[in-house]
C-alpha cells in the first residue's frame, strides 16, 4: 500500500548530488586524460565526447612505466613503501587486536578508548608531533645519544626512507587495529575452547584456528589501508622533504600542483585507480576464496 | 631474570607478553601527540627541547600566537567554517540516502547503492584531483570556500549513510508497520515513530562529518584559493618542517585536537543519554562509536 | 453487534518464487475466535498481514463486511494489529503508546484519557501509565500492545503470535485473558499460531494452514475428532496414522486391511477404495489382555510405559509392524503396565476413521509422543 516514490524520493538528492559530484568528476579526469593541451596556454583541453580522445599523452606515461624510467622507480619505491608499512601495521596492529579482543576484560574499556582517540586527531597533527620528535635536536637524537646508541645527532627528517616508511606505520596501523578487532571480537570464544580442549596447545590454537578465521579480517583491514596509503604524498612531503622518497601520490600532486601538466597528472590518476581496481577485485576473490577454504579446514 | 621470565610464561592469566606488546603501542601511539601538545606550552621558540611553561604561543605572544596571529586565527575559522557547513549539508542528504536505500525496492537502488560506497574506496588524492578539474573545466565554480565545502560533503555523505543505514536496520520496520496499523499515514509514521528512534544516530553522524571535516587535508588544499582558504591541516602541512617554525603551531594542533575531542565526548554522553530507552544501544555504545570510523 | 465478518476470496499472494498463500477461501463470521494454526512457512502470517494491509494481494479479494479492502491502505482499515514483538514505541510511555491510535483520529483530549485509562483498567495495567515499554515485563508489554489496539475499537483484531516470547505459566494465564477479552468486547479475533493446544483452547473455530493452502476449516472438537486430511490428523496431538488399503463400505463401515488383519473404520471416508490411512487418538485405544478376540484386535507388544502424572501412555507395537500409542487416565483403578508384554490392541470401529491419502501417497509420518505440556519449538516464518 505504499506509494511506489515516497521512499526512493528520500535518496534523491543525496544521489543526485553525488552523480554531480563524484560521477561526474571521474569521468572529467577520464575527459583530461584522453584530451589534448591547449598550445598557447597550456591548459588541459578535455575532450568530453569518447570519440574525441587522443591517448597519446597516455602512452607516453605509459612508457614512463618501463623498468628504468621515472614512473617505474617510483612505482616500484610506493610498492615497496607500501608492503614494508603493510607487514609492519599488521606485526604491531595484529597482536593488539587480538588481545584487545580476546583477553583485556577489565581493561578493555580504556584500552579501547585510548585506540580509538588517535582517529579523532588529526592525521598531520600526528605527523607533526614526530617532526617535532626528529628534528636534530628532538627528543629521539638526544635520547639515543644519552644511551649511548649514537654519537651524532642524525638527520631524521632529510629524506630517509626508514622515516617515511615508520611514519606511514604510525599513521595508518590505527585504521588497521580497529577492524582487526572487530573481526576478532566476533570470533565465539567456545571454538577457540574447543580448540584447547581437543589438546591443542595455545599456539597451536592460535595458528590453525583463529589465525584462519581471521583470515578475512586481515584481508579487510589491509585493503582498508593500503588504498589510501597507495595515494599518500603528504607523509612524504612532511617527513621528508625529498623527491628521493617521493611516492606515486607525490608525482601526481607534482603535476597538479605545479600547474603545467594536468594532463599527465590525470592519466597517472588513471594508471593509479586501474591498479587499485585490480586490487581491489583480488581482494574480493581472494575473501570469496577464503570463506571457502576456511570452512573446509574447519569441517 | 628467572621471575621476569616466570611472570612472562605464566599459562593461566592474561599473556603478559601480548598485554605489554599492547600498552607500549598504546603509549608509543599517543606519547608523541602529548609531547607536541606538551611542547604548545614551551617557553622557547623551539619545539625539540623543553624551555620552560607558558601560554605565549596561545595568547601571550602579540604577534606569533594563535589567538593573535591573522593567519592562525583565520586557518582555525575557516576549519570551523567548513566543517559548520559540512555537517548542515552532509548530514540532511545522508540520512534521507541512508533512509531511501534501505526501504526502495525498485531497481534503482543497487546501483545507487554502489555509488554511495565508491567514495569510501577512492583514495583522497584523486578525488581531489577530479573535483578540482570538474570545477575548473566544466562547473566553472571558483576554488575557495565554496569548492572546498562541495568537496567536503561529497566524502562526508557515504560515512552518515553508513551510520544511519545500519541504525535504521537494527530498528527495522516493525515500528511503523505499528504506527500506520493505528492509523497514521506513511509520512506521520515516518515523522513520530522512525524520526525519533533515529534521532542518536543522526546526532553520531554530525559529530563523524564535524571530525572528518576538521581533519581533512587533501580536498579541501586541491580546492582552496590561497591563504584565506587555509585550514588547519594546510597550515600545519605547509609550515610544518618550516625553520622558523614555532610552537605556535603546535598550539594551533592542539586547539583542534581539544575541539574534537571535546565534540566526540559530548557525542557519546549524548547519544548514551538519548539512546538509553532504545532497543539494542546501551551499553555498546563505546562499540558503536568505534565502529562508527571503519 | 454483526459487524466484523472477514472474508478472505480466493486470495493468492506470492513473493518471487514462492507462493506464500494459494489461492485460499475463508469466511470469518463478526465476533467469533478464529485461529489460524499452522507449522512456519504455511502462509498464516502472510494472510494476516493481507488483512492488515501491509501486503499487496496479487489475485483475490479481502472482504470486511462485504467491503473490499483491497484499495484502503493499513491506516484506515478498521483493523488492528498485535504484534509478535508488540512493537511499542520505545520513546513513549505506556499512556502516549496506548493514546497514539487515538490521537492520529483527531480524538478530543479529554476522551483520549478516559478511554486511555479504562482500557488501561481493563488489562490490568492500571498505574501503568508512565512507565516506559523497557521497564515492562514480557507480559505486561503484551497487555500494553492489546491495550493499543483494543482502544481504537477496531471491528477486528489481529494478532501474530503474541504469547510466543513468554513462559509456558504465563500464556497460560494470558490466553484465559486474551478469551475473556474476546468474549467481553465482542470483537472478532483473527489469531495466528503454530502451537495447536492454543488454538483448540481458546477458538471458536479454527483453519489449518499448510503449504499456502487451508486443510480444513472447524470447531476444535470437531478439527480434533474429526480431521479430514491426514495434515490435520497429525498435526494437532497424536493421530496413530496407519496405512491401510480400504475396500469400500460394507454395512454403514469401512472394510480395510491392515498387514494381515481386517479392521472396520466407521468414521470418515467409508466408501473410500485404495491404499489410504486410517486414524484413531490414543485414548480411544483399548488395549487388553492377549486372549480377549473380537472384531478390530489385533495383537502387539507394549514396547514403552510412559509415566505423564495425571496420565499413562503405552507404545505398543502391532504385530503388523505399526506403533500405536494409547493413553490412560489414571483414575485409581490399577493397571499394571509392564514393557515387554503381549497385548491384544482393539480399535473400535466407532472411533476408527478413514481419511484421504496424504501428500506423498500413502507415506506415515513418524508418531510425535503425546505433548502434554510443550507445543513444538519453532520459529515462525513470516
Amino acid at each position: 500500500m505504499t506509494r511506489r516514490w515516497f521512499w526512493p524520493s528520500f535518496a534523491l538528492p543525496g544521489a543526485v548530488w553525488l552523480v554531480l559530484l563524484f560521477l561526474v568528476p571521474t569521468y572529467a579526469v577520464v575527459a583530461v586524460a584522453f584530451g589534448t593541451v591547449d598550445p598557447i596556454f597550456q591548459n588541459p583541453v578535455p575532450a568530453w565526447n569518447p570519440l574525441d580522445w587522443q591517448f597519446h599523452t597516455m602512452r607516453s606515461v605509459l612508457a614512463e612505466f618501463e623498468p628504468g624510467h621515472t614512473f617505474w622507480t617510483v612505482s616500484v619505491r610506493t610498492l615497496v613503501y607500501v608492503a614494508i608499512s603493510l607487514a609492519g601495521c599488521l606485526l604491531i596492529g595484529y597482536p593488539v587486536a587480538y588481545y584487545l579482543a580476546r583477553h583485556a576484560r577489565r581493561t578493555k574499556g580504556i584500552l579501547l578508548v585510548l585506540l580509538i582517540v588517535p582517529f579523532w586527531v588529526s592525521y598531520l597533527m600526528r605527523m607533526l608531533a614526530w617532526i617535532g620528535l626528529l628534528l636534530p635536536d628532538g627528543l629521539v637524537n638526544r635520547s639515543l645519544i644519552h644511551l649511548g646508541v649514537i654519537s651524532q645527532p642524525v638527520g631524521w627528517l632529510d629524506g630517509r626512507p626508514t622515516s617515511v616508511i615508520l611514519a606511514l606505520i604510525y599513521g595508518y596501523v590505527p585504521y588497521l587495529i580497529l577492524p582487526l578487532y572487530a573481526v576478532l571480537d566476533r570470533i565465539d570464544r567456545s571454538v577457540l575452547e574447543a580448540g584447547r580442549d581437543l589438546g591443542a596447545s595455545p599456539i597451536r590454537t592460535f595458528f590453525h584456528v583463529t589465525l584462519p578465521l581471521s583470515r578475512n579480517g586481515i584481508l579487510a583491514a589491509s585493503v582498508l589501508i593500503t588504498l589510501p596509503m597507495f595515494g599518500d604524498y603528504y607523509t612524504n612531503d612532511v617527513i621528508s622533504g625529498s623527491p628521493h622518497t617521493s611516492m606515486i601520490g607525490n608525482q601526481i600532486n607534482l603535476y597538479f600542483q605545479g600547474g603545467t601538466q594536468k594532463t599527465v597528472g590525470a592519466c597517472l590518476v588513471i594508471v593509479l585507480s586501474v591498479f587499485l581496481a585490480l586490487l581491489m577485485s583480488y581482494y574480493l576473490w581472494a575473501t570469496v576464496r577464503a570463506s571457502a577454504a576456511t570452512k573446509e579446514s574447519l569441517l | 631474570m628467572k621471575r621476569v621470565r616466570d611472570w612472562f610464561a605464566n599459562p593461566w592469566g592474561q599473556p603478559r607478553a601480548l598485554g605489554t606488546i599492547t600498552w607500549l603501542y598504546m603509549a608509543w601511539s599517543i606519547v608523541p601527540v602529548l609531547i607536541a601538545i606538551l611542547f604548545s606550552f614551551n617557553d622557547g621558540r623551539s619545539r625539540s627541547v623543553w624551555q620552560g611553561f607558558s601560554t605565549r604561543w596561545y595568547w601571550g605572544d602579540p604577534n606569533l600566537s594563535v589567538f593573535h596571529d591573522p593567519a592562525a586565527r583565520s586557518a582555525l575559522e575557516q576549519s570551523l567554517r567548513l566543517a559548520g557547513l559540512d555537517m548542515l549539508i552532509a548530514v540532511p542528504l545522508g540520512v534521507g540516502l541512508a533512509i531511501g536505500l534501505t526501504r526502495w525496492r525498485g531497481y534503482g537502488a543497487k546501483p545507487v547503492n554502489y555509488l554511495m560506497l565508491f567514495p569510501l574506496v577512492t583514495p583522497e588524492i584523486v578525488m581531489g584531483v577530479s573535483l578540482l578539474l570538474v570545477f575548473v573545466l566544466l562547473y566553472s565554480i571558483p576554488l575557495g570556500t565554496e569548492a572546498q565545502v562541495l568537496g567536503q560533503v561529497t566524502f562526508s555523505i557515504s560515512y552518515v549513510v553508513i551510520i544511519v543505514r545500519g541504525r535504521l536496520l537494527s530498528i527495522g520496520p516493525e515500528y511503523e508497520e505499528a504506527a500506520r496499523d493505528l492509523g497514521a499515514s506513511q509520512f506521520a509514521a515516518f515523522r513520530l515513530v522512525l524520526v525519533p528512534l533515529l534521532a542518536p544516530a543522526v546526532f553520531a553522524s554530525f559529530i563523524v562529518v564535524f571530525a572528518l571535516s576538521i581533519d581533512d587535508f587533501v580536498v579541501t588544499d586541491y580546492l582552496s584559493a590561497g591563504s584565506p582558504t587555509q585550514t588547519v591541516p594546510i597550515a600545519i602541512y605547509s609550515n610544518a618542517r618550516g625553520g622558523t617554525t614555532t610552537p605556535a603551531l603546535n598550539a594551533l594542533a592542539t586547539v583542534m585536537v581539544v575541539v574534537t575531542l571535546l565534540a566526540v565526548g559530548l557525542a557519546y554522553f549524548v547519544y548514551r543519554w538519548a539512546a538509553r530507552s532504545q532497543p539494542g544501544t546501551s551499553g555498546r555504545a563505546l562499540n558503536e562509536i568505534a565502529a562508527l570510523e571503519v | 453487534m454483526s459487524t466484523g465478518a472477514v472474508d478472505l476470496v480466493q486470495l493468492r499472494k506470492q513473493f518471487g518464487e514462492v507462493t506464500a498463500v494459494d489461492g485460499i477461501d475463508v469466511s470469518i463470521e463478526a465476533g467469533e475466535f478464529f485461529s489460524l494454526l499452522g507449522p512456519s512457512g504455511c502462509g498464516k502470517t502472510t494472510t494476516l498481514r493481507l488483512i492488515a494491509g501491509f501486503e499487496r494481494p496479487d489475485e483475490g479479494k479481502i472482504l470486511l463486511d462485504d467491503v473490499d479492502m483491497a484499495a484502503t491502505p493499513p491506516h484506515r482499515r478498521k483493523v488492528n494489529t498485535v504484534f509478535q514483538s508488540y512493537a511499542l514505541f520505545p520513546h513513549l510511555d505506556v499512556f502516549d503508546n496506548v493514546a497514539f491510535g487515538l490521537r492520529r483520529a483527531r480524538v478530543k483530549k479529554a476522551a483520549v484519557r478516559t478511554r486511555v485509562l479504562n482500557v488501561l483498567e481493563a488489562v490490568r495495567l492500571g498505574g501503568y501509565e508512565k512507565r516506559k515499554p523497557g521497564q515492562l515485563s514480557g507480559g505486561q508489554q503484551q497487555r500494553v500492545a492489546l491495550a493499543r489496539a483494543l482502544v481504537l475499537e477496531p471491528k477486528v483484531l489481529l494478532l501474530d503470535e503474541p504469547l510466543g516470547a513468554l513462559d509456558a505459566k504465563l500464556r497460560k494465564a494470558l490466553q484465559l485473558e486474551l478469551k475473556g477479552i474476546q468474549e467481553g468486547f465482542g470483537i472478532t479475533f483473527v489469531y495466528v499460531t503454530h502451537d495447536q493446544e492454543e488454538a483448540l483452547t481458546m477458538s471458536d473455530r479454527i483453519a489449518v494452514m499448510s503449504g499456502g493452502h487451508v486443510e480444513q476449516i472447524a470447531s476444535p472438537e470437531q478439527m480434533y475428532e474429526e480431521p479430514e486430511t491426514v495434515f490435520v490428523a497429525d498435526f494437532l496431538g497424536v493421530s496413530n496414522l496407519m496405512k491401510v488399503s480400504a475396500e469400500g463400505a460394507e454395512g454403514g463401515a469401512c472394510r480395510t486391511r491392515l498387514g494381515d488383519f481386517a479392521l472396520r473404520a466407521g468414521c470418515g471416508e467409508i466408501s473410500r477404495q485404495g491404499e489410504t490411512h486410517v486414524v484413531i487418538r490414543p485414548e480411544r485405544v483399548v488395549i487388553e489382555p492377549y486372549e480377549s478376540s473380537g472384531e478390530n484386535r489385533v495383537p502387539g507388544m507394549i514396547e514403552r510405559v510412559v509415566y505423564h502424572g495425571a496420565s499413562d501412555q503405552l507404545v505398543v507395537r502391532l504385530a503388523t509392524g505399526d506403533l500405536v500409542q494409547a493413553l490412560f487416565v489414571r483414575d485409581g483403578t490399577s493397571r499394571d503396565w509392564v514393557q515387554g508384554t503381549a497385548v491384544q490392541v482393539h480399535l473400535p470401529a466407532e472411533a476408527l476413521r478413514v481419511l484421504p491419502p496424504g501428500p506423498a501417497g500413502g507415506d506415515v509420518p513418524t508418531p510425535q509422543d503425546v505433548a502434554l505440556d510443550t507445543p513444538a519449538v519453532e520459529v515462525p516464518a513470516s
